[in-house]
Order: structure tokens, then C-alpha cells, then sequence
């Protein structure tokens, strides 16, 4: 399970990690990655995973006829295949993690553990302690871009656009046969705005430093507010028209021959300079959302203009999972570009970084070579939505989220006879988009999940313990459509 | 009056407040005669434009009639003072809190006018629009701003030399002025009020806005007011030169503790502003949070101007509005943004009278139909306000001044301005030799002969007006006048521009027509001119009696020795006036002897031995034994070899300076002794030009529309240069695409001994331009 609202209050620095639900498969864990930012690690490992699986064989034709007759015979047989896993949680438990991850890690002979982000040096000491594994440091800008690369060409509905208003969320783009180039704004305190050609071919093309570090440093000195998703609460409910200037507010209305409309912001905290009132909280910290992301905004379009680029990915911790952020990110960009380009978000975008790190120490067993699938038992969904929607899910961070890609056997490819791969859509129904249809299918999985079970247990009539591990798979199933019904991407 | 506003401002400023009396002489100068109206009401500046006719009297030359000429004197010609109109555009910047008193003042004074309609823009003008037209009975007519804006900053680009600069805070020289551009499209503009409006201007009525941004002074003085509980926009600037940004914003350093050498990134590059009041729990001072959102606000912008000039290929950037405007501060974190982003490969670029784009852009609107843009315009220096600040903290006098009244004047000029068509590269050209604003050194000395001078100036003009009593009175005010522009000048020698001998004996002559002193010269060149033309045909009889070779030598022995007679050097007009039998021969025995400080005479005489120039420009100096002895000979030589001449002398007076119109008379009587020069203005193979200017000193890229029209038609390939002010104050470096010849005589003993010579050292400079071979090598023979 995603750790939900049940366990996340129980939780504090001593707690007893759940080992199968959170490290998993650790003890056949073989090589690490750590990636810690300002406020949260995430940890990567490879892990070998021994797995049932169903075989046929044709029966020998020599021994046919004193067999009965049946066509083909089936076997259960045990294979190894690769895992990728990586969990993300709060820098609080840190320590915590690394005792648990020693006391369980059996079979490894690794002797590095690859590093980055930020507090990959400010935590070295402690890693290289309670591991006894050496950090090798990681360029951060090199694994970050490694881990886009990654997670853009192997997990379809990686990318999605944000729109507030629609009926769904989120709208996930399909996996485009060429990735590249295409440009990263990763907004972390301050903005790094990353041109990527090929795997290997990224520059840092520009940047700016009114950032998250910004909105949060401006935010806690306006407002008083000291965490940042407290400021973005704030924002949430504010009026940025009481603070801002607005072409209006100077002109009596529209400045038609120049194309500004009134509602226009003409200068941000404009009111403010001249004004002798108070401002609420709410709204200086929307008008100071408002002014870093359509700041944001422009200078990314301009930089995608000045380099001939249309995809425009945008990450980091001032867009990690906030909705509003996102929002008006996508609203700056639609405005700069008149629709042009699009603002588009990752869904995995708070591991790249140690997926970057990973792969640059896997680089031996050359993980690129193959195609890896997201696993969906083992890894957590999108967790947010706006803030006010389903504020449960807000406590939500202070626990533990997981992502787990299988390696395929097999590489995977376009067919070659698409007429339009890049618009390729293989299913018919979307049903995020649809909640008619959402409501039926989910309802009619649920349905069907007896059904499923007993066929389960059915299967495999030697074996005593499938009526257990079949409800095993009941609860996490019907779990997965629970989640899936509140959160439909 | 303002002057004294303007000085002594510590000292009225306090006293000013909105029941002033305003000194109507000094501020809205002769508004009597106003015709047309315009204002630009912004935040907290008014910025009012106005035309007006300006009567001032101007010396003009007549021959005698032939007729009569028994009964006059033995005078050559007669000189009379006429009244003259001219078209002048005055603008007064004031605060917000002084509209209504002006517009009473204004009501009050207003004769003359029958105007109906003031032009008004800004984003004020609705607000006043009401208080306008009840207080001046006039209909208010807004016109949109950036159109405004935009036209009145071509206006200053097209008109005013000097007008950008390049900001420089650890240089010499704080302000480096650029020179007029010969084409000034395209440029980008950036206007940053209270938010930002970036413009691409590509034509005198194509612009386009294509970009902006709501992060500008706005939000400067509205965050800034926030954090700091500070009101005032300026005291906001004042805590923000102070602070140290470096404990406010998270520094890359502080973020990989050292600098991110894969990406390029220095230690001490902002990776996030304000990033470290996002964690640190404690107090950040005012002066800190001012500093480091002032370097927010300005990289941002800077990095969106250079966005904008890479997406539209511009490479000049200008930088206006409130938030720039006087402000070192501001200007210099935009150039260090500027320079940061681009690596050097756009300028910041600002504007000296930037704060009057709008009043002008509505002004020109409003006048289209008189055609302002065909003239061409000049900055009045008597009538305006120099560019007032420096860093705050260097002078915090002058921050006194906002509160009074800044002025700006335009003096339509009679003919059209074009660039000298032989100049090499228009773009590079700058007249002046010495630029006394970034050398400390001359620039003191040069103030200080100014200075000296000016007493010998006064008594001149007095002398100049025997029959007029008040004559004394008006010297006097022009005394005063003068010399408080020196001293301005000494303190802020940016006011006007890059300050320069040119400019300083510019300033001294618009102070003089002010006060009706139009030419004060004119009688001592009349007597001058009357003797030398006595000599004329004895001169040019012992150089006809020369060898080819001997009176080649003499001829430009004659030029030199004729230049040694000048009122505008001090050395010389001490000599001449205790001794006016100074005499020709004398003046050439002065003579330094060769070779001279600068002396390529074996080349010019080589060259003389090729064939004729197909047509000299020659650039003529004094009157007298300068233009009679000196230099008609020389002409009379060049067009006896085949070549024609083109005479260049002032259009106006200044100093003892032939103007356009003595040198008419002189020739047509130096025409009736000597039949080549007869034959010359005949054949109209020797012509003379008026140069446009009415200085002492020689812009050639300021010049009469049709001397340089006769320049291109007539093929000019040979131009000559003469005297200290037009060879060697300016011109000196001056690269010309055809031969140049540069003669001039030293008569400042400290410009000699900059320049490496003495007092009377002889600078001869003949020119080729590079590959263009010396015609000599034809080899033709001579005659």
C-alpha cells in the first residue's frame, strides 16, 4: 500500500519501518543511489527479483500416448529478473533508514554508494558510517537530466499537462518515439533552465534566481509563514488584485493599442508602494506566487524561443506536487506563448535525480539497453490534487512514497507501420477524462475481483498457502481502485 | 530665478513650497509668445513642452552701396542689428504638488496664443485633466503614451549629440557619452515605471511592444515598502545602497560551498534571492532586503532585455523611466546585469533627457503639422538644466533638488544638420579631441582659462554695444550666467554631455545671444578685415614673384602666419590688443621653424607636384589677416592649378570668426582686384558654403544640408582644415575618406605642451587615407 492517513500519524524517527512494504526485496538489493535535497531523500537500489511464472510445453511427441489429451503441459517455474526501486521520504528519517537498510542488506557486494543533491555532503559523513558503502558524488545537473531521459522514454503517461479547469487534472501526453531535445526548468531555490540534445548532450542555457528559495525567503518575511506549503496555502486563498497593479488600475480600463487587457498585471505589489493599508497574508503571497511564476514562465519561453524548442518540462521543489504551482506555471506559459508551447509536468519528477545517480553507477550493466516497465503493485500513484480538494492527503508528506520498474526481457518498440507514432493512442476510453465510464469500469473491476480470486486459489490446488497469499492480492487490488476512484490518474 | 533655484538649492529648497511665487523670467521663459501646448503628467512629475517664437537680435553685413559709398566712411561694409525670429521648444519638469500653481502662472502669462487644445499624455493626464482646461480654458486632447514615448525619444536621439550614455560607476568618468548615431533605428527600449514595457522601435512610426513584464519599480518600492516600512521610492534606493545582499540571498556558494564549475557558475552568483531568509529564523536590516531585492529587480529586467535584444537582433538597448531616471544606483546594477547576460555584447545605453520622452512625443504630435522632425534642433545650453545627479552619497546636495524645476531648450536651427559625406565611418566619428569629462587634469585647466577669460569677454561685449546704456547691465547678467555654468560644470562635468573645449565655448556663445550680445566681434572684425584687405594685392604680388617650389612653401607659411591671429586665444588677443600694429611679417617670424611639431609638408609638397585635386573643401577660421592674407592666397593657388574650391565659413557669428556672410563681401571685393579669384567665382569654380554651425569648433557630422550636397556633387576629394579650434580642439583624429589637410597654430601653451610643443608650434598634418595610393606616384609633371 501507499502509506496512508492510518499510519502516517504514527510515524516519527523511531519508527519501525514496514520491511516488506517499503524497502522491498533489499536483501537482494546490489547497488545504491542516494539523491538528498533540501527537504527530502530519495533512495535508489537494484534488486534481483525471484518470481513465479507460467510455462507451456508441448508434450514430447514420443511420449504422447500414454499421457492423456491434453494439448500442452503447464509448469510453474521460478525466474530472476531486474528491479529498479526507488523510495523517496523526509530528510527526518534519514538515519532511520540507513540502520534499517543495514541491518538488511545481506547479499551485497557493493563497496559505493553513488551521490547527489544538494545535502549529498552535509549527510556523506553519516552515510559512509552506517553503511560502511564509500559516497561517490554525482554531478547533480548530469543525474538529473540522466533521470528525465530515463523516466521520459520508459514510463508511458510519464509527461502530463496541468489544467485547473478541465475536467480532468491532469492530462497525460503519450510517449513520443524521439524524446529530445527539449528544455528543463527545474525550479528548486533558484530556477536552472537546461537545454537537453541527446542522452549524453545537455547545457545549462540560462537560469534565474528568483526561484522556490524566493517565493519562500519573500513569503516567510511578508507573511511571517515559515514552511512552504503553508505559503502556498496561503497563496491558495489570496487576491492578488488587492496588491497588484493592474493596467486598469492605471488606465481606466484596457491599453488597447499596446494588446494589454485590464486585468493585465502591470506591476506586481504595485498597490503596495503607494498604498497606506495593511495586506492580508493571503494576498501577498498569491500576488508573490503570481509574479515568480509568470516571471518563470516568460523567461522559459523565451529561452525555448531563442533555442527553437517545444517541449518545455518543468520540475523541482517549487512545482513537486503542487497543484498551484503548476497552475500557474501552465497559465504563464499560455500566456507567453499563446498556446504555443505547453508547460509539462512529470510524474516521477522527484526521483530523477536519484534515478541519475543510479544509472551512473549502473552504467556496467547498461540499463538503457533495455526497456523497464513501471511497476504498479510496487509503486505509489500522483499523490496530489489541489490542496482544498482532499486535504487528508496533505499529512501524506511525512511518510514514504515508492516507485518500481521491471526490466523487460524483451526491448520494446514502435511498430513500424504506425502512420503517426507520435499521436499513437492506444487506448480507446480515457477514463480519467470520462466519469461516467470511471465509475462503471471501477465498479465493475470491483465487481469481478471474487471472481478473480477464486480463480487464484483454483489454479493452484497444491499449494496451501494460495488462499492466503490470494487475499493478500484481494486487499492491495481493492485498494489500488479505491485510490484509483479518488485519484483517477 | 531657477539658476539660483538650481544652485543654491539647499538653501531654497526648503522655503519652496505650493504658494511659491514662481520667477517667471527664469522658468517659463518667454511664454508670452508661447503658441502650442503640450504636458505629460506621470506619477510625481509634471513635464510641460512648449513652442515659442523667440525674438533675438542677430548682426548682419551689408555692403555699401556703390553709389553712396563717397559718403560713407572708408568702411568696408555695414554692419546692422536686426531683429530676428526663431522657433525654440522649451520643457520644465516640476513635481506633481506644483501643477496648479504653474498652471495660474501660466494662465497669467499667456498673451499670444490662439491654441485650443493642449496635447496631454501620461498616466496622470486624466486625472488633471478636469483642473486643465478649467484653470487654462484650453481642451485637454490625450494622446497615447508609448506613442508618445516613442517619438520623443527619436526626437532626442536624431537631435541632441550626446544625448545616451553608457553608465560606469568605478570609472573616470561616471557617464560615457556616445556619439549620434547616422541612422538610429533599430534600438530597443525599455521603460521601467512601474512595471516594464520593452519596445522595438524600427522606424520614425513603427514600434512594437514586444515584451513586458509586472516585475519593475512598482514592485521595487511596493515590496520594498513592505520589508522595510520605508514609503519613499528614493530613501528605498538610499537603504538599498547601503546593504549588503549577500546575507539575504543564498549565494551558489552557500549551496555547493564554492563555485558549480560544470555549469559555469561562480561561488558568488545569486543561485536564489532572499533564499536565506526562506530558513534562517532571524532579522534581516532594511538596508539589506532593500540591496537584495534591488538586484532582483534589476538582473530580471536585464535578463529580459537581453532575451528580447537576442530574440530581435537589437544590439542597443536604451533604459528609461522612474525607476532608472537620475538614479545611479539603478542604472548601474541594470549595466551590471546587462553586462552579465550578454558578456559584454549589448550596452545598456540611458538617456540625458530622458525624463521629457513624453512631454516632447506629445508636443511633436501635436505640432505635426509644422513639420518639426524636417528641422533640425538644438540644445540651448544657456536655457537648459544639465543632467543633475551623481551617486547619492557623493553629493547629497543635489539630491535636494527634486522639488525645483529642471529645463530643457531647443532652438530650432535655420538649416538642416547632415553628416560631412567624406567622413570615413560616420558611426565612429568624434569631433572632439580631448574629452574633458573623463581628464580630470584639462578639465581643470580649461575651466580655470574660462574662467580668466571671461572678464576680457564681458568688456568686449559692452565695447561691442557704444550706443546702448543698458549694455553694461546685460554683460553683467551674462557674466553671471556664464560663470555659473562653469562652476555647475566643475562639479558635474557631465551636464551637457561630454564636456569639451567645444562644448565649453559653445555654451559661452549661447550665453551671449541670450542676452542680446549676438556679435561682439563684429566691429573689430569689420576693422580687421579693412586693413587686411589693404595688403591683398601687395601679398599676392611678392608670392608671384616666387619660384613654383619657394611660393608653395609660402603659401602654407601664409595660412599658418594669418591663424596666428585669433581673439579666441588668450595669448593672442593679449598681444593684439596692446599692440594692433602686430603685423603679418611678424606674426610669420613667430613662426616656429620646421620642422614643425606636426610637419608633413615634403608630403603635400609631393603631392603638389601630382595632378589637381578635382575640388578642395576649405574650412576657414578668422576674419582678417587670417582669411584676406592667409588663406585667399592658398585658394587663389589651388584654383589657378585647376581645382575648385568650396569656402566653408560659420553660418553665425562666434568669436572673430568670418561668417558666411562677411566672407561674401570680402570675396566680391577681393574678386574686383584679382581676376583669378573673379574668374573662380565666374566660372563658379569657387564657391562658398555656409557650415551651419555658429561655433568656434567643427562637428562634421553636423553640417549644412547643402554643403554636403555640393561636397558630393562637386566630387570633393581634398579637405582642408584651419586653425587650433576646428584642427586640433576637434577634428585632430578625425579620419576622412579622401586627402586632408589639417593646419593650425598653437597659441595655448598648455595645449603645446600636452602636445609635446611650444606656444606658436605648428601643427601641418596632410593626410591619405589608407590605400588609396598618393596621386604623386603618377608622376605626372607639375605645370
Amino acid at each position: 500500500m501507499s502509506l496512508s492517513s492510518t499510519s502516517s500519524h504514527t510515524m516519527d524517527k523511531s519508527i519501525t519501518l514496514p520491511p516488506d512494504e517499503i524497502f522491498r526485496n533489499l536483501e537482494n538489493a546490489k547497488r545504491f543511489a542516494i539523491d538528498i535535497g533540501g527537504s527530502l531523500t530519495k533512495l535508489a537500489y537494484y534488486s534481483t527479483v525471484q518470481h513465479k511464472v507460467a510455462k507451456v510445453r508441448s508434450f514430447d511427441h514420443a511420449t504422447k500416448v500414454n499421457r492423456d489429451d491434453k494439448l500442452y503441459e503447464i509448469s510453474v517455474q521460478e525466474e530472476v529478473t531486474a528491479r529498479l526501486h526507488f523510495i523517496k521520504f523526509e530528510n527526518a528519517y534519514i538515519e532511520t533508514c540507513l540502520d534499517f537498510i543495514k541491518d538488511h542488506l545481506v547479499n551485497t557486494d557493493t563497496k559505493v554508494i553513488k551521490a547527489t543533491g544538494g545535502g549529498a555532503h552535509k549527510f556523506k559523513e553519516l552515510i559512509e558510517r552506517k553503511l560502511g558503502l564509500k559516497v561517490d558524488k554525482e554531478d547533480e545537473m548530469t543525474c538529473l537530466i540522466k533521470g528525465c531521459n530515463f523516466v521520459l522514454r520508459n514510463i508511458p503517461h510519464e509527461a502530463f499537462v496541468y489544467a485547473k479547469h478541465a475536467d480532468s487534472e491532469f492530462r497525460f501526453q503519450t510517449t513520443q518515439p524521439d524524446i529530445f531535445p527539449y528544455l528543463l526548468v527545474n525550479i528548486g531555490s533558484g530556477v536552472s533552465i537546461v537545454k537537453v540534445e541527446s542522452e549524453d548532450k545537455f547545457e545549462r542555457i540560462g537560469g534565474s534566481s528568483i526561484g522556490g528559495g524566493t517565493f519562500w525567503g519573500l513569503g516567510a518575511l511578508l507573511t511571517k509563514t515559515k514552511r512552504f506549503d503553508e505559503l502556498l496555502q496561503l497563496a491558495s486563498k489570496g487576491q492578488h488584485t488587492s496588491v497588484d497593479m493592474l493596467v486598469k488600475d492605471i488606465y481606466g480600463g484596457s491599453y488597447g493599442s499596446l494588446g494589454l487587457t485590464g486585468d493585465l498585471i502591470a506591476s506586481s505589489f504595485g498597490k503596495s508602494a503607494t498604498a497606506d493599508k495593511e495586506f492580508s497574508k493571503e494576498d501577498m503571497a498569491k500576488s508573490l506566487l503570481h509574479m515568480i511564476s509568470n516571471d518563470i514562465g516568460q523567461l522559459a519561453c523565451l529561452y525555448a524561443k531563442l533555442h527553437n524548442l517545444s517541449r518545455v518540462y518543468f520540475g523541482g521543489f517549487f512545482i513537486r506536487g503542487h497543484p498551484v504551482t503548476m497552475h500557474t506555471i501552465t497559465y504563464s506559459i499560455n500566456f507567453f506563448t499563446k498556446g504555443e508551447v505547453q508547460a509539462l509536468f512529470l510524474r516521477h519528477e522527484g526521483y530523477l535525480g536519484a534515478i541519475g545517480a543510479f544509472l551512473k553507477g549502473a552504467e556496467e550493466d547498461n540499463p538503457n539497453q533495455y526497456s523497464w516497465g513501471e511497476n504498479y503493485a510496487g509503486s505509489s500513484g500522483l499523490m496530489s490534487v489541489s490542496p482544498d480538494m482532499n486535504p487528508m492527503q496533505r499529512a501524506r508528506s511525512g511518510t514514504f512514497d515508492m516507485l518500481e520498474m521491471d526490466r523487460l526481457e524483451r526491448q520494446l518498440v514502435n511498430l513500424p507501420l504506425l502512420q503517426d507514432p507520435s499521436s499513437y493512442i492506444p487506448d480507446t476510453m480515457d477514463l480519467t477524462e470520462d466519469a461516467l465510464a470511471r465509475e462503471y469500469w471501477l465498479y465493475c473491476f470491483e465487481e469481478a475481483l471474487d471472481g478473480v480470486v477464486k480463480r487464484a486459489v483454483a489454479s493452484q490446488p497444491d499449494m496451501p498457502e494460495a488462499a492466503q497469499r490470494a487475499e493478500k492480492f484481494r486487499q492491495k487490488y481493492r485498494h489500488k481502485l479505491q485510490t484509483l476512484r479518488q485519484q483517477p490518474l | 530665478m531657477a539658476e539660483c533655484v538650481r544652485l543654491d538649492s539647499s538653501t531654497s529648497s526648503h522655503t519652496m513650497d505650493k504658494s511659491i511665487t514662481l520667477p517667471p523670467d527664469e522658468i517659463f521663459r518667454n511664454l508670452e509668445n508661447a503658441k502650442r501646448f503640450a504636458i505629460d503628467i506621470g506619477g510625481s512629475l509634471t513635464k510641460l513642452a512648449y513652442y515659442s517664437t523667440v525674438q533675438h537680435k542677430v548682426a548682419k553685413v551689408r555692403s555699401f552701396d556703390h553709389a553712396t559709398k563717397e559718403a560713407a566712411s572708408d568702411k568696408l561694409y555695414e554692419i546692422s542689428v536686426q531683429e530676428e525670429v526663431t522657433a525654440r521648444l522649451h520643457f520644465i519638469k516640476f513635481e506633481n504638488a506644483y501643477i496648479e500653481t504653474c498652471l495660474d502662472f501660466i494662465k497669467d502669462h499667456l498673451v499670444n496664443t490662439d491654441t485650443k487644445v493642449i496635447k496631454a499624455t501620461g498616466g496622470g493626464a486624466h486625472k488633471f485633466k478636469e483642473l486643465i482646461e478649467r484653470k487654462l480654458g484650453l481642451k485637454v486632447d490625450k494622446e497615447d503614451e508609448m506613442t508618445c514615448l516613442i517619438k520623443g525619444c527619436n526626437f532626442v536621439l536624431r537631435n541632441i549629440p550626446h544625448e545616451a550614455f553608457v553608465y560606469a560607476k568605478h570609472a573616470d568618468s561616471e557617464f560615457r557619452f556616445q556619439t549620434t548615431q547616422p541612422d538610429i533605428f533599430p534600438y530597443l527600449l525599455v521603460n521601467i515605471g512601474s512595471g516594464v514595457s520593452i519596445v522595438k522601435v524600427e522606424s520614425e512610426d513603427k514600434f512594437e511592444r514586444i515584451g513586458g513584464s509586472s516585475i519593475g519599480g512598482g514592485t521595487f518600492w511596493g515590496l520594498g515598502a513592505l520589508l522595510t516600512k520605508t514609503k519613499r521610492f528614493d530613501e528605498l534606493l538610499q537603504l538599498a545602497s547601503k546593504g549588503q545582499h549577500t546575507s539575504v540571498d543564498m549565494l551558489v556558494k552557500d549551496i555547493y560551498g564554492g563555485s558549480y564549475g560544470s555549469l559555469g557558475l561562480t561561488g558568488d552568483l545569486i543561485a536564489s534571492s532572499f533564499g536565506k531568509s526562506a530558513t534562517a529564523d532571524k532579522e534581516f536590516s532594511k538596508e539589506d532586503m532593500a540591496k537584495s531585492l534591488l538586484h532582483m529587480i534589476s538582473n530580471d529586467i536585464g535578463q529580459l532585455a537581453c532575451l528580447y535584444a537576442k530574440l530581435h537582433n537589437l544590439s542597443r538597448v536604451y533604459f528609461g523611466g522612474f525607476f532608472i531616471r537620475g538614479h545611479p544606483v539603478t542604472m548601474h546594477t541594470i549595466t551590471y546585469s546587462i553586462n552579465f547576460f550578454t558578456k559584454g555584447e549589448v550596452q545598456a545605453l540611458f538617456l540625458r533627457h530622458e525624463g521629457y520622452l513624453g512631454a516632447i512625443g506629445a508636443f511633436l504630435k501635436g505640432a505635426e503639422e509644422d513639420n518639426p522632425n524636417q528641422y533640425s534642433w538644438g540644445e540651448n545650453y544657456a536655457g537648459s538644466s544639465g543632467l543633475m545627479s551623481v551617486s547619492p552619497d557623493m553629493n547629497p546636495m543635489q539630491r535636494a533638488r527634486s522639488g525645483t524645476f529642471d529645463m530643457l531648450e531647443m532652438d530650432r536651427l535655420e538649416r538642416q544638420l547632415v553628416n560631412l559625406p567624406l567622413l570615413q565611418d560616420p558611426s565612429s566619428y568624434i569631433p572632439d579631441t580631448m574629452d574633458l569629462t573623463e581628464d580630470a587634469l584639462a578639465r581643470e585647466y580649461w575651466l580655470y582659462c574660462f574662467e580668466e577669460a571671461l572678464d576680457g569677454v564681458v568688456k568686449r561685449a559692452v565695447a561691442s554695444q557704444p550706443d546702448m546704456p543698458e549694455a553694461a547691465q546685460r554683460a553683467e547678467k551674462f557674466r553671471q550666467k556664464y560663470r555659473h555654468k562653469l562652476q555647475t560644470l566643475r562639479q558635474q562635468p557631465f551636464a551637457y554631455g561630454s564636456l569639451t573645449v567645444r562644448s565649453l565655448l559653445d555654451t559661452r556663445e549661447h550665453c551671449l545671444n541670450e542676452f542680446n550680445f549676438p556679435d561682439p566681434y563684429s566691429k573689430i572684425k569689420q576693422k580687421e578685415n579693412d586693413m587686411a584687405l589693404k595688403y591683398y594685392q601687395k601679398a599676392v604680388k611678392s608670392l608671384e614673384e616666387l619660384s613654383w617650389e619657394q611660393r608653395q612653401f609660402a603659401l602654407v607659411r601664409g595660412v599658418l602666419a594669418g591663424n596666428v591671429f585669433d581673439w579666441g586665444a588668450k595669448a593672442v588677443s593679449d598681444v593684439l590688443e596692446s599692440d594692433p600694429e602686430f603685423g603679418f611679417e611678424e606674426a610669420k617670424r613667430q613662426l616656429e621653424e620646421r620642422p614643425w611639431l606636426v610637419d608633413s609638408y615634403d608630403q603635400w609638397f609631393e603631392r603638389l607636384k601630382g595632378p589637381p585635386h578635382k575640388c578642395a573643401l576649405f574650412f576657414v577660421d578668422n576674419s582678417g589677416v587670417d582669411i584676406i592674407l592667409g588663406v585667399m592666397p592658398f585658394v587663389r593657388e589651388l584654383l589657378s592649378r585647376g581645382t575648385e574650391v568650396v569656402l566653408a565659413s560659420n553660418s553665425g557669428p562666434a568669436l572673430n570668426d568670418v561668417t558666411n556672410g562677411e566672407l561674401q563681401i570680402l570675396t566680391e571685393r577681393i574678386a574686383a582686384m584679382d581676376p583669378v579669384i573673379q574668374a573662380g567665382l565666374r566660372e563658379d569654380r569657387l564657391m562658398l558654403v555656409q557650415s551651419g554651425s555658429s561655433s568656434p569648433c567643427l562637428d562634421l557630422s553636423r553640417l549644412d544640408k547643402v554643403l554636403a550636397m555640393v561636397v558630393r556633387e562637386r566630387q570633393t576629394d581634398l579637405v582642408i582644415i584651419e586653425g587650433m579650434g576646428r584642427a586640433i580642439h576637434t577634428n585632430y583624429y578625425a579620419m576622412l575618406s579622401c586627402e586632408s589637410l589639417k593646419m593650425a597654430v598653437i597659441k595655448n601653451s598648455w595645449l603645446a605642451d600636452r602636445l609635446g610643443g611650444k606656444l606658436f608650434s605648428v601643427v601641418f598634418k596632410y593626410e591619405v587615407p589608407a590605400g588609396k595610393p598618393s596621386q604623386h606616384s603618377a608622376a605626372l609633371s607639375p605645370l
